[in-house]
């Protein structure tokens, strides 16, 4: 195989874009490592949200299915994992994975009947789920101590060894994250992600072919899931604080337009985006309120113009047709 | 436990919440029937109704009726401004439909931005259409405003019952519904009918604002619980009629008062979100069986 077969069969329609783009991060990446301080903690949030993003991209981008409601799994192993340190004394790993169970469990409650709806109704359905999640981690003091939060969240670590100093997270968190997108690239290039794929085109293709939709979209749904948990949890470990608005509608919007930028659907795009994004508001901070608006206004003209994201720029001049987006 | 009384008062302001939702409801579908979209921003015409019109009584001290009237206009402009802005550009690209649900939510954050940054993030109300009051009926208080709000609900539908089913323009939205490509090839302007419907579903959801704003208060933020219960009372309704999506608007509000009075304030959108869940899962087609189409 020549080097350029590998690469278009490793990383499917990005090619040598996405080494260019990858080697660009790296290199921001070893810039932000040496000279530290406020951008170190952007990247480790764009590290976190990356995993939701690649997590979200199981659901949306292989399956096509709309889920509007992921925060609310991200709540789950926040909280999970501050009440289960902070109350109980857990250890982080521990409580991280005993979260992403619990949301694994939610996602198959949840999911089961949910995911019969299709289009609106199934959009509004994990919508509602979200905002559900959200109020009760408002209202539910005794278990969450509502707008207060949690702070005190001790870092990630195994027994004696703690993750304190803010290089060593951003490592970490890249260590995972790339774990993450591995992962995912396996699970796309497998019969599992075939399968998922296959449904996103047409579901009654992929039922006259044998796979079984609804069992498939499930599937898709935990995984999702059980990645926003861990983001959660990483979220909870890295910041030592959570509170009900991290979990809100803006990391709904953050998340998409992260997932958007990207390029939705593809392996590295979810992480790409998540990095871009997060930078993005950096770019133009003068105030908070300047940012949302940025991400909203961003986040329209992506969907109008480049709905397949930074992917599609990666096409240019390609004879590869771009395949129709995936229908809701 | 709450007694009788307490109850049957909360239930009475349930009523003119419900009503307000209700309104907000037929603002969804007038727009899903036009163009099958389901605009997420729609609290945000509920919003910037209300806060339009505080503007417009308050910096500018014009009577309410000019104050709303103005209001409900402008609103309507901001509708046919998103529409031609956003979700037709998207529309003629064929996004994909969740895109299309994401814009519109992106939209309602901008507008709520933009909001903040040019009207201010503090809450605000004006008074009462008819000062004085309220009604008093032994133990309940029923406020003036809730006749205003059964009053002008009253007429909306009628105006709408009647346009949908009396005028050519009407009936052309309605042929739109039913199938786009008939439509068009009947010599239907489309593309006008789809930015018809924006218009008169934002002063629909502009109307609803100014009449809730003075039971309540309005903000930046009131746009989002304001859809969500607006959606729900458009699912109960079965996105079919205009008067089918008013009783689900009641129906839901009377039973989050409802709510109010036995959990307590906070997990009224809980409830309501139930709700939703429930009937989505068990009535897909709305409680009254509707004429919504199958999604």
């Amino acid at each position: 195989m020549t080097l350029r077969a590998i690469i278009s069969t490793k990383l499917g329609a990005y090619g040598y874009f996405a080494i260019a783009l990858a080697v660009a991060i790296a290199l921001l990446f070893a810039w932000v490592f040496f000279k530290g301080g406020y951008l170190l903690t952007v990247l480790q949030l764009a590290m976190i949200y990356g995993v939701f993003c690649v997590g979200l991209n199981f659901f949306m981008g292989y399956t096509g299915q709309a889920s509007f409601g992921q925060n609310a799994f991200a709540a789950i192993g926040g909280y999970g994992s501050a009440i289960l340190t902070v109350q109980y004394g857990w250890e982080p790993i521990l409580a991280l994975v005993v979260s992403m169970a619990v949301a694994g469990v939610a996602a198959v409650v949840v999911g089961y009947p949910t995911l019969r709806l299709r289009g609106h109704y199934l959009a509004m359905a994990t919508f509602a789920l979200g905002l559900i999640t959200y109020d009760v981690s408002v209202q539910w003091t005794d278990l969450t101590q509502g707008y207060m939060g949690y702070s005190g969240i001790p870092p990630l670590g195994i027994g004696p060894f703690t993750v304190e100093d803010d290089k060593l997270k951003l490592v970490c968190l890249a260590v995972i994250l790339a774990l993450g997108v591995w992962v995912s690239s396996r699970l796309r290039h497998s019969r599992f992600g075939r399968a998922l794929r296959a449904i996103s085109s047409t579901e009654l293709g992929a039922a006259a072919l044998g796979i079984r939709v609804s069992r498939y979209k499930l599937l898709a749904f935990i995984i999702a899931a059980l990645y926003a948990s861990a983001a959660g949890s990483l979220f909870a470990h890295t910041v030592g604080f959570i509170s009900p608005e991290v979990f809100g509608l803006q990391m709904v919007v953050v998340t998409f337009t992260m997932l958007y930028v990207g390029g939705i659907g593809t392996v590295l795009g979810p992480a790409i985006g998540a990095v871009i994004a997060s930078l993005l508001p950096e770019v133009v901070r003068s105030t908070g309120r300047f940012q949302d608006i940025a991400y909203a206004a961003v986040l329209i003209l992506m969907l109008i113009f480049v709905p397949k994201g930074l992917s599609t720029l990666a096409s240019i001049g390609r004879r590869r047709p771009i395949k129709a987006g995936a229908e809701g | 436990m709450p007694n009788g009384f307490e109850l049957l008062q909360s239930l009475i302001n349930g009523l003119g919440v419900g009503l307000v939702y209700g309104l907000i409801a037929i603002g969804f579908c007038v727009i899903y029937n036009a163009s099958g979209i389901v605009n997420f921003a729609q609290g945000v015409f509920v919003m910037l109704g209300g806060m339009f019109a505080h503007t417009l009584l308050t910096r500018l001290g014009l009577p309410m009726l000019a104050a709303a009237v103005i209001s409900i206009v402008l609103v309507a402009m901001v509708g046919v401004l998103v529409q031609v802005l956003v979700i037709n550009p998207m529309w003629q690209r064929k996004a994909p439909l969740f895109a299309i649900i994401l814009a519109t939510l992106a939209v309602q954050l901008l507008i709520e931005q933009i909001v903040i940054l040019t009207l201010g993030d503090q809450p605000r109300t004006y008074p009462e259409f008819t000062l004085g009051g309220p009604l008093k009926l032994g133990p309940i208080a029923i406020g003036y405003q809730l006749f205003w709000i059964l009053g002008c609900g009253a007429v909306m539908v009628v105006a709408l019952q009647l346009f949908f089913n009396r005028t050519r323009v009407g009936r052309a939205l309605r042929a739109c519904s039913q199938n786009r490509e008939a439509a068009a090839l009947l010599g239907i302007p489309v593309a006008s009918m789809l930015m018809l419907s924006f218009a008169l579903s934002a002063a629909l959801g502009a109307a609803a604002g100014i009449l809730i704003t003075p039971t309540q208060y309005t903000a930046y933020s009131v746009d989002g619980p304001f859809g969500i219960n607006g959606f729900i009372a458009a699912i109960i309704g079965g996105f079919g009629s205009a008067p089918a999506a008013l009783v689900g608007g009641t129906l839901l509000g009377v039973v989050q008062a409802g709510a109010i009075v036995f959990f307590g304030a906070g997990y009224k959108n809980v409830v309501a979100l139930t709700i939703l869940l429930i009937v989505l899962l068990f009535f897909p087609n709305g409680l009254f069986g509707g004429w919504g189409k199958r999604v």
